[in-house]
């Protein structure tokens, strides 16, 4: 039995559910942050699983595109940890149920 | 059949991986075993045939956003308020929720037929730059997208360091060191 692309693609389904799972349940902003993380790494793993499926010049887009969403999540986790810090210094917590009056 | 048990190797890492940044309590241990989901990941990038990319994952997530996230942890000191439960009642409704609609997208997924087409090319160096910067070939698009990101990251940038630093001379930040 041979590698099938419906492998990677169950991954990355895996992948993904986890990390929803991770940024929905857990009430610690870090583990937030990271839980994004692991959902946008599980869709770079699906862009990549399909573009092996299509011949090939067609291939090349599914390839290209998951650098530009990483360097996006590194922009995304810059400005995401800046604001953790921001706003632990006007808590001094990083809870997210504590964030809760919308204010500031 | 050698791809197949490098690849179940690699998603077991991965998967596990994922599950301890589910399961585990302090936020540096999460970080640590995301990092290892990432390199994993990276991992099967080069194993079916995106060898850049694998790479570029190396460099970008496991190097760069994870140091982020171990560095700010770090300088929070994040274990200070881990005495809330780690989930609550909203988290019974979400975890199954979130399985069951993976159920139902891996049961469409199962049915779609998908194979590997034999004459797909390798995500190398000298694809992924020809087709990033080979203007007269390819066209525009990805070069101006390029470029785009690149103003994307200077403006990330400049907002992290309006947003964390702190305000000199400013009351709060008076009040924050004649408390610490």
């Amino acid at each position: 039995m041979e590698l099938q692309p419906i492998f990677i693609q169950l991954l990355a389904l895996a992948l993904f559910a986890i990390g929803i799972m991770v940024a929905i349940s857990r009430r610690n902003l870090f583990f937030v942050l990271m839980g994004i993380e692991l959902a946008l790494n599980a869709v770079n793993l699906s862009f990549v699983g399909f573009a092996k499926t299509l011949p090939d010049t067609m291939s090349v887009a599914g390839q290209i595109i998951p650098l530009f969403s990483i360097a996006i999540a590194a922009a995304e986790a810059c400005v995401g940890f800046a604001m953790v810090i921001f706003i632990f210094r006007n808590r001094e917590s990083i809870d997210a149920d504590t964030y809760s009056d919308m204010r500031g | 059949m050698l791809a197949l048990i490098y690849f179940i190797i690699l998603a077991v890492i991965t998967l596990g991986a994922a599950a301890c940044v589910l399961l585990s309590r302090h936020p540096l241990y999460g970080g640590l075993s995301l990092i290892v989901s990432m390199v994993s990941l990276a991992g099967i990038y080069g194993l079916i045939g995106s060898p850049f990319l694998g790479v570029v994952q190396v460099m970008v997530y496991a190097g760069a956003i994870m140091m982020l996230v171990t560095f700010v942890i770090m300088v929070l000191n994040g274990a200070r308020d881990s005495k809330t439960p780690m989930f609550d009642k909203v988290s019974l409704f979400i975890i199954p929720a979130v399985i069951v609609l993976a159920g139902l997208v891996g049961f469409a997924l199962v049915r779609s037929p998908l194979a590997f087409d034999t004459t797909t090319l390798r995500g190398s160096v000298a694809l992924t730059s020809k087709t990033l910067f080979d203007v007269a070939q390819t066209g525009p698009g990805y070069f101006v997208l390029f470029e785009i990101l690149g103003l994307l990251l200077l403006s990330a940038m400049v907002a992290a360091v309006l947003l964390a630093k702190k305000r000199l001379g400013s009351v709060e930040s008076e009040n924050m060191e004649d408390k610490h």
